[in-house]
């Protein structure tokens, strides 16, 4: 380091520090000297990306939607679960076009708000992909880091499980699992109430998508740790006798911010798609809970009489995710110089 | 070479066995209730019984497993109320609310997913590469900032509201239904067209750079260049000369997507309403059907290895540079 310090000195006083430099440097000219991370370095690369930034005001517009979804539909002046059975005709189609009672209109056959259900139904969306991407995020992490880390037979261990995870039909056993965590969870479906199924379902969910979500990011993580633990500063923290703890978490941890952003950002936007798409199926979250995949799949039988019932949440999620994956994109391109095009 | 071969197959191996073990495990010895589910609101004490001992849900849990393991390798024989009915290997045990062997609705359910998804993937073969190659050559230029964007916003709309809409309002299109290819090719084909289109132009996006990406670097190659000073035609030079090289990447990834789409057709089997192997999933789901979602859990899992294998296999032999590790 010293030489380092000594050159620095010798141009702040002005005189060239390499015969070959050219000697025409300005001892008046201020140098920005302040530090950047490469992370700092990154988001403000991200800052002056315009569709980034489009793009995360939109996804903070739904985040906001969703905080304050009591309110907005207090403003509104309804809620989501009321049957406005008086709107309703002898078929099931609403008597009234959408109003200043009710913004969006009211559902066909049961009355509810579209309005109250809409502003609510981004809630579970967020949270289940919420949750499961900080959960997976954590395990994959902590996981990777160790198995790389700490390799021999934890390693080939961790490899396998990864392995096998990675191996097993994803849809398929998000289909299947749930069946049986229900059981679990409310004993026999018949005479269970519509509320504990509901909340079964929500958890036995997150739990699912948590169980396969982890296994990729912890690969990517374990490759990394593999290549950066044979660098110098490990050795050397080794030497020095830091406890594993710290060389995992202080020393490791921060050479991989990169791609866990990364990884975070492109999780997101595909936890919310199999949510809601595992919801239209009939297998994710199920009623009272509001939610855009129920309202979706309700809303496709009455697609020629009532479209802006089928539309708000088709165009709600399709604009979430796109808005988010294009961010995930640029989010990429800003930690990963690699990859711009 | 064959030493890796080996232990690819046993590692695949030691996957499918634990996948079974783990499914049977959480299928059948959690604490859940399936003779009550098969038997119904309306149960007698003694029809519970029955239907226990037919199942042999009063067994210890090592010897369910072994008579499951046995029926898969030498099939077995089920006591239903007096009756005995002969299932012969691979027994996956019956369905428990339709009464019909799982292996012959797996058998039904699996050429129509198959279907699906061969169709889609000629689809976005052909579109993807096509585009990829075009989008290539023509680096830089809007045409291919056009290409990229486009791909961008396909691959981010969440496929199933994509295939929803097609379903609803290309109406232009044939009705989707499933017809056996043996009986009419023709009517097999038009029921599949949406079904086809759907997965094909959604993937289509991914192929489209995956190609593309592939395909700049294989045109910045020195025998790309060579092959143009000695005055080969541009079009030659990229369709057989490029094109070779640039591909190899992408049918790696082709062969692992085909095996999850094998696996997750359910979106457009649902949609479209044609009785593939998500289907059968999602209403032994709704049923508690134990054994089909066993059986069908088990399928995807031997599906997806196998191509894994098969995939991992074919890339040593298509690169010469993958060292074996």
């Amino acid at each position: 380091m010293e030489p380092l310090i000594e050159e620095a000195e010798l141009a702040r006083a002005g005189s060239p520090t390499d015969a070959m430099a050219s000697p025409a440097v300005d001892p008046e000219k201020k140098v920005d000297t302040r530090r950047k991370s490469p992370t700092q370095i990154a988001l403000a690369r991200l800052r002056k990306d315009k569709v980034a930034v489009i793009c995360a005001s939109i996804f903070a517009f739904f985040v906001l939607i969703a905080i304050f979804a009591p309110l907005l539909a207090k403003l509104e002046g309804q809620d989501p679960t009321t049957l406005h059975q008086d709107l309703i005709d002898q078929y099931g189609y609403p008597t009234i076009p959408p109003n200043g009672e009710h913004w969006f209109g009211v559902e066909p056959r049961l009355g509810r708000d579209l309005f109250a259900r809409f502003v609510y139904g981004a809630r579970p969306s967020l949270i289940v992909a919420g949750t499961v991407t900080i959960l997976t995020t954590i395990i994959g992490v902590t996981i990777g880091l160790l198995a790389g880390f700490v390799g021999g037979w934890l390693d080939r261990i961790v490899s396998w499980v990864i392995d096998f995870v990675l191996s097993l039909p994803y849809l398929l056993f998000a289909i299947a699992v749930p069946a049986v965590l229900l059981t679990l969870f409310v004993g026999t479906a018949e005479n269970a109430a519509a509320q504990d199924v509901a909340n079964a379902r929500f958890f036995s969910l997150i739990i699912v998508l948590s169980f396969f979500g982890w296994a990729s990011l912890a690969r990517l993580i374990r490759g990394e740790v593999l290549s950066l633990r044979e660098r110098e500063f490990i050795s050397a923290a080794k030497v020095l006798g830091v406890p594993t703890r710290k060389i995992l978490f202080k020393e490791l941890l921060p050479n991989l911010v990169a791609p866990i952003v990364i990884s975070v950002s492109m999780a997101l936007p595909s936890y919310i798609v199999v949510e809601a798409g595992l919801t239209f199926l009939g297998v994710g979250l199920t009623e009272p809970t509001p939610s855009w995949g129920l309202t979706i799949a309700a809303a496709q039988n009455y697609y020629r009489a009532d479209p802006l019932y089928l539309w708000i949440p088709v165009l709600a999620i399709t604009i979430l995710v796109l808005s988010l994956s294009l961010l995930g994109d640029s989010i990429r391109d800003a930690f990963d110089p690699r990859t711009r095009r | 070479m064959l030493l890796y071969i080996l232990k690819r197959v046993l590692s695949a191996i030691s996957v499918v066995i634990v996948t079974l073990v783990a499914s049977f495990a959480l299928f059948f010895l959690a604490p859940t209730d399936p003779a009550g589910v098969i038997c119904g609101p309306r149960c007698t004490p003694e029809r519970l019984a029955d239907i226990e001992d037919s199942l042999n849900l009063d067994e210890p849990a090592v010897s369910q497993i072994a008579s499951y393991m046995k029926g898969i390798v030498v099939g077995r024989e089920y006591n239903t109320g007096g009756t005995v009915r002969e299932c012969s290997a691979p027994c996956l045990g019956y369905s428990y609310t339709l009464g019909q062997p799982v292996t012959k609705l797996l058998a039904a359910a699996l050429p129509v997913t198959v279907s699906i998804v061969v169709g889609g993937a000629v689809v976005y073969l052909l579109v993807g590469i096509l585009t990829g190659t075009i989008a290539a050559q023509v680096r830089g230029t809007s045409l291919d900032k056009l290409v990229v964007g486009s791909t961008l916003i396909v691959q981010s709309i969440p496929y199933f509201v994509f295939a929803l809409l097609v379903a609803l309002y290309a109406t232009f299109l044939p009705d989707s239904g499933y017809h056996p290819f043996l009986d009419n090719p023709l009517t097999w084909a038009s029921g599949l067209l949406a079904a086809w289109l759907c997965v094909g132009l959604t993937n289509a996006a991914a192929y489209t750079r995956y190609s593309r990406a592939s395909m700049i670097e294989a045109l910045g190659q020195d025998f790309v260049r060579t092959a143009a000073s000695k005055g080969i035609s541009r079009r030659r030079v990229v369709y057989r000369h490029g094109l070779r090289a640039g591909l190899t990447p992408v049918v790696t990834i082709f062969g692992i997507d085909l095996a999850f789409q094998l696996t997750g057709a359910i979106f457009t089997e649902s949609i479209f309403n044609l009785p593939g192997l998500g289907q059968l999933t999602l209403r032994a789901f709704g049923q508690y059907d134990l054994p089909v979602l066993m059986g069908g859990v088990l399928v995807g899992s031997v599906v997806l290895v196998v191509m894994n294998l098969v995939v991992d296999i074919a890339y040593t032999f298509l690169d010469p540079r993958v060292r074996l590790g």
